[in-house]
């Protein structure tokens, strides 16, 4: 009893102070708080800022455009899915103009705080709003950023293929491999793509698939590319986040190679990773917050691929081939006329 | 004081320093004061530490608040952030207090959640007044059974708990990645959101507080549920016959042996209790929440729970305590991040040292308290 | 499925990767847990191992440098708990929780300032891979021991040293009165508390051995979190190992073939079906579980454990 007694006096106090703190304005990366600038929210999912994946490059986005563009900027870190929902109505509540989710698993919450707030433009990466019964229902406030992963895996996969193909440098086994973080769409239609350009451009050559059913440790990475090179994988392709980070060291100490994914990971293992398989959600986010500050926001469908840069393929490492380059760019050109559809289911599990 | 292993022999014998005025004045402080001045000094060194980084304490602590209780929006949220932890600190305290630790409750909660979402969506035609019962009984039901699979691995086998609710855990986890991404619970979905069927609207815990009171708030039937379960947990051990052998259990096994306790069944039950406790928990998350069963919804509400029911003391009142405040650092913690720019792994750092000074608070308890070897009369602590 | 799937050399050699770093915290918790203070934080030490670890091999260049580091890191955490356990004699457990959460908040603080996203820097000096030249001769040996990493060698090391001193040597019968019969120990002249101090940073040191294998070894840099819950299977196995060394190592043991498993696995079919990848993950824990009932039963911690003790005729 006297417990309860002193956390209410305690829980009173804390209140009444409330009452003399002012509301913290939104802090920004240097630009004031005032209501000239728009307020740009960024909800990211719980695997935290650094995730060496989506998070991180929606939180780039945020402050080139921070930097850019004359906008206040926010993040907000959930760390359990139940705080989706919270995260995105406080930004709402305090009348920003953009409130970004990241990932699918907030579809539903995009969805909910997006129909509460009419006024408030919202994005989700990856999705698009999600009813309660699973349905999928677009909102006149809310852009839905898809990205054709199995693009940049595609082109990737040219080049992997043309270097297989031809013996080049470490990759003489004619053998290429890939390892997700869990077999679920975002992760395998990236290898999707890869295996379906290995297919076209290289039949005879060997294609490994594996996952480390883990997005964030290196060792259950490793151990896969481990597998996979002693299996005379040559070319690791990673789209495990950091768990992938261990695929790539995998392929580093057999001194062969490996395809880093999202972002440009040719700086993570220079002289082993030859390219990467970009996912541009820095530039998705930099661009729909400049749809907001030139008037332009595109409610529903924005897709991102090859044709308007939304994917691509990263920094060619030296022993990159001129000719895998070139198949590379053509088979760009190629998708982008639409004479080429990546796949975007797996072929080999 | 909680054991982390049965002793199966008895240690050395107990100390018993006559009562003194320093002993009663130690027993007051013991009380309210000790836990309120451990979180000051917590509160005092996370200050600290926000200097250290560079920011304003002021601000940081301001926006903590005002974050967890600033407008009613926020109240409601706090409170539905508690709401798990409250269940799965209850299934820790349970535990505790006789004898046992329950590191299993995130396994529980889990299976529970599995339960209940399958069961709603298998029935989703049924009307509340049946469904809803229903869900119920199938979250409860999936986590007492998995928490009794460690009671009676260790009633039967000896296997220590702490060996099996680590490695079950981890098991529903990877069970969950493919019942929810390419097994037999996922929902025909676009874009292949791993997540099951959604939950018949019967099954769905509705939000109690009225638009016109809180706009948008979240605050759903969980939170009665909620508080249900914290009652029980007191009727049960305070004022059933169980509950009296259980308390007597965990305060040392001879004690048991002389109130004529059986310990393996006494394991299998408690540790079932404890998963029902948790497992109630993930089906008020499903049903309150999300309406689904997502892939890795819950990640930290076990973990937090062991902080939860040792900050309050294995008590009801107290575990509801711990859990609006760990709410309250969830919640206002978010708000530090967005609006004053305060990285998300401070709110952790913060609430580490809260723990760490709760931790000593022990020193003074101990200063007086005897080593428990003999049975105590029934414990008068809220 | 194979039975090269299930025995060839290539998981023998993964099963000894993966459980290093799990025996190493494994044997930090038998020496804590032997001289009677249970020390959970096993995983914060772990931790700060490895992220210490890596941030001296990034200023230093130093691989030695770095592991002294990595180790002190583990001694401080080690230490807060020693304090907070032997001689503020607060709850264990608490202590053990709240250095956890603190753990990792500050390593992702830490990593965050230092490393922002772009994440640690390539070409960081490693623990180096010790190579068995005259071992690659052997069909099955060769590839399962002949190229592991120095810290396995060191682990291993360790597991015979430990045992031979807990139940071969005066200091070591010291400590292990220390945890069963405090009292006694102390009416004959052991320093109770003094011995519990270095039981836990011993713990400590050897825990961010464990962390410093994984962040300087393994991955030559340093993720969020990377321990992944690793501390805690220690304790795991500790517990199933019986409180000695050499069962901590092959509780050890079966954890990492389990988890060797789930990757050797993959791909595998039974007939016709493929076996699920994500079921592949239930391995490790599955098999524990039926090697801790089927084959260990009951396992008696020491006697004093997890309790603080009051120096006699102390206030």
């Amino acid at each position: 009893m006297k417990r309860l007694l002193a956390f209410s006096v305690l829980a009173a106090t804390i209140v009444a102070s409330c009452a003399t703190t002012g509301t913290p304005g939104p802090s920004a990366s240097g630009s004031a708080a005032t209501g000239a600038h728009p307020k740009v929210g960024l909800v990211t999912d719980v695997g935290g800022l650094n995730d060496k994946s989506f998070n991180s490059l929606a939180d780039k986005g945020r402050k080139d455009a921070a930097a850019q563009l004359f906008v206040d900027t926010s993040v907000t870190e959930s760390k359990q899915q139940a705080d989706y929902v919270p995260n995105l109505t406080k930004y709402a509540q305090d009348k920003y103009d953009l409130v970004i989710g990241v990932g699918f698993l907030m579809q539903n919450a995009v969805w909910k705080v997006a129909k509460q707030f009419p006024n408030v433009k919202f994005a989700i990466i990856d999705g698009a709003p999600q009813d309660d019964a699973g349905a999928t229902q677009n909102l006149p406030n809310v852009a839905n950023l898809f990205f054709k992963e199995q693009e940049a895996g595609y082109l990737v996969g040219v080049i992997a293929a043309t270097m297989a193909k031809n013996k080049v440098g470490a990759a003489t086994h004619n053998t290429v491999c890939s390892m997700g973080g869990l077999p679920i769409p975002p992760v395998d239609r990236f290898i999707a793509g890869y295996q379906d350009a290995v297919k076209t451009i290289s039949p005879d050559t060997k294609i490994l698939n594996g996952y480390s059913q883990d997005f964030v440790d290196q060792q259950k990475g490793k151990e896969v590319g481990l597998k996979h090179i002693a299996a005379g994988c040559d070319i690791l392709f990673q789209v495990a986040g950091g768990s992938g980070l261990g695929y790539i060291d995998a392929a580093k100490n057999a001194k062969v190679y490996a395809i880093g994914v999202d972002a440009d990971q040719s700086a993570v293992a220079p002289g082993t990773v030859i390219t990467s398989a970009l996912k541009k959600v820095d530039v998705a986010v930099f661009q729909t917050i400049r749809s907001i500050r030139l008037g332009t926001f595109k409610a529903g469908d924005n897709s991102f691929n090859a044709t308007n840069d939304g994917v691509g393929y990263g920094t060619l490492d030296k022993v990159v081939p001129a000719d895998a380059k070139a198949a590379a760019d053509k088979a760009l050109a190629d998708i982008k006329s639409g004479k080429i559809t990546p796949k975007d289911t797996v072929q080999v599990k | 004081m909680t054991q982390l292993q049965q002793p199966a022999t008895t240690g050395p014998g107990s100390e018993s320093p006559a009562p003194s005025v320093r002993q009663l004045t130690f027993q007051w402080a013991g009380g309210p004061a000790i836990p309120l001045l451990s979180v000051a000094i917590a509160l005092v060194l996370g200050a600290i530490f926000v200097l250290l980084s560079g920011k304003d304490p002021i601000a940081a602590y301001s926006a903590l608040i005002q974050g967890a209780f600033g407008t009613p929006y926020d109240i409601t949220e706090t409170i539905v952030s508690a709401i798990p932890l409250v269940l799965t600190g209850l299934s820790v305290a349970i535990a505790f207090r006789t004898g046992l630790f329950n590191i299993g409750a995130q396994g529980q909660l889990l299976v529970g959640a599995v339960c209940a979402g399958w069961a709603g969506s298998q029935f989703a035609g049924l009307p509340g007044v049946l469904l809803m019962p229903i869900v119920i009984l199938f979250g409860i039901g999936g986590g007492a059974f998995y928490g009794g699979i460690v009671g009676l691995l260790k009633a039967v086998r000896g296997v220590n708990e702490v060996i099996t609710t680590i490695m079950l855990n981890y098991t529903i986890v990877a069970v969950m990645h493919w019942l929810l991404q390419a097994g037999p619970m996922t929902a025909q979905n676009a874009l292949g959101t791993p997540a099951s069927t959604p939950i018949g609207a019967g099954a769905r815990l509705p939000v109690i507080v009225p638009n016109e009171l809180v706009l948008f708030s979240r605050l759903h039937a969980g939170v009665l549920l909620a508080a249900a379960a914290v009652v029980l947990f007191w009727f049960l051990l305070w004022r059933t016959p169980l509950g009296y052998q259980l308390r007597a259990v965990g305060l040392g096994s001879r004690a048991a042996a002389q109130a004529g306790i059986d310990p393996a069944r006494h394991m299998v039950l408690v540790m079932a209790i404890a998963g029902g406790f948790a497992g109630l928990g993930g089906m008020i998350e499903v049903s309150g929440l999300f309406g689904r069963v997502y892939d890795g919804f819950a990640s930290s509400y076990g973990f937090d729970a062991i902080a939860v029911a040792l900050l309050g003391k294995n008590s009801p009142v107290g575990v509801v305590l711990a859990a609006l405040l760990f709410g309250a650092f969830v919640h206002g913690g978010a708000y530090m991040q967005s609006h004053a720019a305060i990285s998300s792994n401070l709110v952790a750092i913060i609430q580490s040292f809260v723990l760490f000074v709760i931790a000593a608070e022990a020193l003074v308890r101990s200063l007086t308290r005897r080593r428990r070897r003999t049975p105590k009369p029934v414990e008068a602590i809220a | 499925m194979t039975a090269e799937m299930f025995l060839g050399a290539a998981v023998l050699a993964a099963m000894l990767r993966l459980a290093a770093p799990i025996a190493l915290a494994a044997l930090g918790g038998v020496v804590t847990e032997r001289s009677g203070v249970t020390n959970i934080a096993l995983e914060a030490s772990m931790l700060v191992g490895a992220f210490f670890g890596i941030v001296a091999a990034d200023r230093t260049r130093n691989i030695w440098i770095a592991i002294g580091v990595a180790v002190l890191a583990g001694l401080l955490v080690a230490l807060l708990h020693a304090y907070a356990s032997i001689t503020l004699r607060s709850d264990q457990i608490v202590s053990g929780m709240a250095l956890n959460i603190l753990a990792l908040g500050l390593t992702t603080y830490l990593d965050y300032q230092l490393y922002g996203t772009t994440g640690t820097p390539p070409d960081l000096p490693g623990l180096p891979d010790v190579h068995l030249g005259f071992l690659s001769g052997l069909p099955y040996l060769g590839e399962a021991i002949g190229g592991q990493n120095s810290m396995v060698w060191v682990m291993a090391l360790l597991v015979v040293v430990l045992q031979l001193f807990l139940f071969r040597t005066v200091p070591g019968l010291r400590l292990r009165a220390v945890g069963e019969h405090p009292r006694a120990a102390e009416t004959v002249g052991i320093d109770v508390r003094r011995i519990r101090y270095v039981a836990v940073l011993a713990s400590g040191a050897l825990a961010a051995l464990g962390g410093a294998y994984l962040s300087l070894g393994v991955a030559h840099s340093f993720t969020d979190g990377m321990t992944g819950g690793r501390g805690f299977i220690g304790l795991a196995a500790m517990i199933f190992g019986r409180w000695t060394p050499v069962g901590a190592l092959a509780a050890s043991l079966i954890f990492g073939y389990g988890n060797a498993l789930s990757t050797s696995l993959q791909g595998a079919t039974i007939g016709d079906v493929r076996v699920p990848v994500q079921l592949l993950g239930t391995l490790p824990y599955i098999l524990t579980i039926l090697a801790v009932a089927g084959f260990v039963g009951r396992s008696r911690p020491p006697a004093a454990d997890g309790q603080p003790y009051e120096i006699e005729g102390h206030a």
